[in-house]
């Protein structure tokens, strides 16, 4: 198992404590294909930051690849972070004041690899996403779709195990969706990359190959979807 | 590094006049410690140019009225020195710290040359006053051991004297070799020195023994000077001049703790008060311009704050990538320190500037005091090592105004900082 959690319990206390992740068992093996859908205030959210520790556990145990995440420092979660997990954001959480290429370059700059290799390994993967030309535009100057590439290739360039996705296409249209949910299916099966895509909309889920549904904190049922017959609308299509 | 700086750069750009405002005020800070502080070293050595007539590690001792009654004989008895206390203040009792020991003997006598004539007072002194009361010497030489041995008739004096003796236009160096009546003798003139606002400028100076002989002042001696070593604290002036007494006032049968019986001028202590002026002045001058120097601090941890406020998010974006908070901290101490440094060094810039006008105009204009010139400021401006404390204290003063703001800044959970918009 790549990830594997054992009963996680989060209660937010902020006045009213907020019992939102009631016990969490969740495995995911490497390679997969997942989906984590629910409503919102499910819960969904605040389990896909735990997984990618941005957020900690009250109670429970954490594992990636084996190894226990728990009380960690900041210090240590940052390294995880940089290290083994890749995050793609609804609203793309680019630095509006650096390039493409200067985005992409980044992680890179906090593992310490020198300025020319990280431009050179930054450049092969928006070639890789076919933005090679537009590599010295500043994302204001990019449309959605091309923001999101430069977010994906910015999550790869690590070659991290793990892909987390938060709602990777709710800020873009139904085509530009589309390409990105074949997108991240296409680095999932040519790559072996483990993606985790969080989504409220079923058609999103419909990508994947597997959908976990959770409701209220706790673990639905887990749909095996590679036939991707789970949205009325048919197989490879989202519904916006 | 280059990559921190670029980071640095990248944010100052987009806040260019808010900036430029914060850094003015350091800028101002840093001008001002600079300036205050020239202007203090100028005032110190003005006053120090003043005093510098006699070398620091000098003593004068001269005769005194006892003041109290010791070994049968009563108070307010005259002490003369004489030629014994010259020999036991050069004895082996005080060799350990009296370095070089000189005395005269003086009296008044009319000096004429030619024409032109005035009442002046002619000095007897040996060859080691001429360090001691650092006269320096513009023709000729000054008295030599030759001199004193052979007890001849030479005379050497001040500038002003010479000119006091001669037709206006004539340069005082052509009394050099000259003879010049003194009393009713003739001496030989072998040497002029700079004349000195400090002392009177009709004394000449002769060998001592010359006076001696020639004025009968037989076994008396006007003064004694000597100069001191090994005496490096207060405590140890006190003690050697307690010492020193004990032992003059003895041969002179008056109580060896009569502070009255000799006067001791030991140039130690004035020193010691002079530096410790110095000290206080410019402990002042720092003290007020590091005050100065607090607005443009608070101003640049002020706008540091604004700015880990407005980058909250990206920071969280950063965070959520793999910075650590280090990564983060170091990026906001180094803007800060960047900031105070760059526009410090503009104000250190300019500041060196101001002094050196400073040195160009008000260094230039004396005052009259009690008839003396004095310039009112002399070489004013700081050396290398205010320089390098103020750069020390620009970058300390960065550190601490980016300290809070960073340690706001790394301490936000990632998770925060994301949702922070």
């Amino acid at each position: 198992m790549l990830i594997e959690l054992k009963n996680v319990n989060k209660t937010y206390n902020n006045g009213q404590p907020l019992h939102v992740l009631k016990g969490i068992n969740l495995g995911i093996d490497s390679g997969e294909f997942v989906s984590i859908m629910g409503a919102s205030g499910s819960g969904k959210s605040t389990l896909l930051n735990i997984i990618g520790i941005l957020d900690n556990y009250d109670t429970g145990e954490y594992y990636i690849d084996g190894r226990l995440i728990k009380n960690l420092t900041e210090k240590q979660a940052a390294d995880y972070r940089n290290r083994m997990i890749g995050f793609i954001f609804q609203s793309f959480n680019l630095i509006s004041f650096k390039t493409a290429v200067e985005n992409v370059e980044l992680p890179l700059f906090y593992q310490g690899v020198s300025r020319h290799k990280r431009h050179e390994m930054a450049m092969q993967f928006l070639d890789r996403l076919g933005l090679a030309d537009w590599a010295g535009h500043y994302p204001n100057e990019m449309s959605g779709g091309q923001k999101q590439r430069v977010a994906i290739a910015r999550a790869l360039i690590t070659q991290p195990k793990i892909i987390l996705a938060d709602e990777p296409t709710g800020a873009l249209d139904s085509k530009t969706s589309e390409e990105v949910m074949q997108l991240l299916g296409q680095l999932n099966k040519e790559d072996g990359v483990t993606i985790i895509v969080v989504t409220h909309e079923s058609g999103v889920a419909n990508c994947t190959d597997k959908i976990v549904h959770i409701k209220d904190g706790i673990i639905g049922n887990i749909e095996d979807n590679r036939e991707h017959r789970a949205s009325m609308f048919g197989a490879n299509t989202i519904m916006k | 590094m280059k990559d921190l700086f670029t980071e640095i750069w990248e944010s100052v750009r987009r806040n260019k006049l808010r900036t430029c405002l914060t850094g003015f005020a350091v800028s101002w800070g840093i001008f001002m410690l600079i300036v205050l502080l020239g202007a203090g070293n100028g005032l110190m050595n003005s006053f120090m140019q003043g005093r510098g007539t006699f070398a620091s590690n000098s003593v004068s001792v001269g005769g005194g009225w006892t003041s109290k009654p010791y070994d049968g004989l009563k108070a307010g008895r005259r002490i003369r020195l004489d030629d014994t206390d010259v020999a036991l203040t050069g004895s082996d009792t005080f060799a350990d710290h009296v370095d070089k020991v000189s005395a005269t003997v003086g009296t008044s006598a009319t000096v004429s040359y030619g024409r032109k004539y005035f009442s002046g007072y002619i000095d007897g002194q040996y060859p080691a006053a001429q360090e001691m009361s650092k006269i320096e010497m513009r023709y000729g030489r000054f008295l030599n051991d030759k001199d004193i041995r052979d007890s001849r008739k030479v005379v050497v004096m001040p500038e002003s004297t010479a000119e006091r003796l001669l037709d206006n236009g004539q340069g005082v160096e052509s009394l050099l070799g000259k003879y010049v009546k003194v009393g009713s003798l003739a001496f030989r003139v072998v040497g002029i020195s700079k004349s000195d606002r400090m002392r009177n400028d009709n004394n000449l100076y002769a060998p001592f023994t010359t006076v001696k002989t020639v004025y009968g002042k037989g076994q008396e001696v006007g003064s004694i000077s000597f100069t001191t070593k090994g005496l490096d604290t207060e405590a140890a002036n006190d003690a050697f001049e307690k010492q020193y007494k004990a032992a003059i006032n003895l041969h002179h049968r008056a109580a060896p703790d009569d502070e009255r019986a000799v006067w001791v001028w030991n140039r130690a202590h004035q020193n010691v008060q002079m530096s410790q002026g110095r000290k206080i002045l410019s402990t002042a001058l720092w003290i007020i311009g590091l005050f100065t120097l607090l607005g443009g601090i608070v101003g640049v941890s002020n706008i540091m704050l604004i700015t880990v406020k407005e980058r909250t998010h990206e920071f969280g974006i950063r965070k959520a990538i793999g910075a650590s908070p280090w990564d983060i901290t170091k990026l906001i101490i180094s803007e800060s320190i960047s900031i105070t440094a760059f526009f410090g060094y503009i104000g250190m810039f300019l500041g060196m500037l101001t002094c050196m006008l400073l040195d160009k105009t008000l260094g230039q204009s004396t005052m009259s005091v009690m008839d003396e010139q004095i310039a009112m400021l002399v070489n004013p401006g700081v050396g290398l090592d205010v320089a390098i404390e103020a750069t020390l204290v620009l970058i300390i003063a960065g550190t601490l105004a980016g300290f809070f703001p960073a340690r706001k800044a790394a301490s936000v959970r990632p998770i925060e900082a994301l949702r922070a918009e």
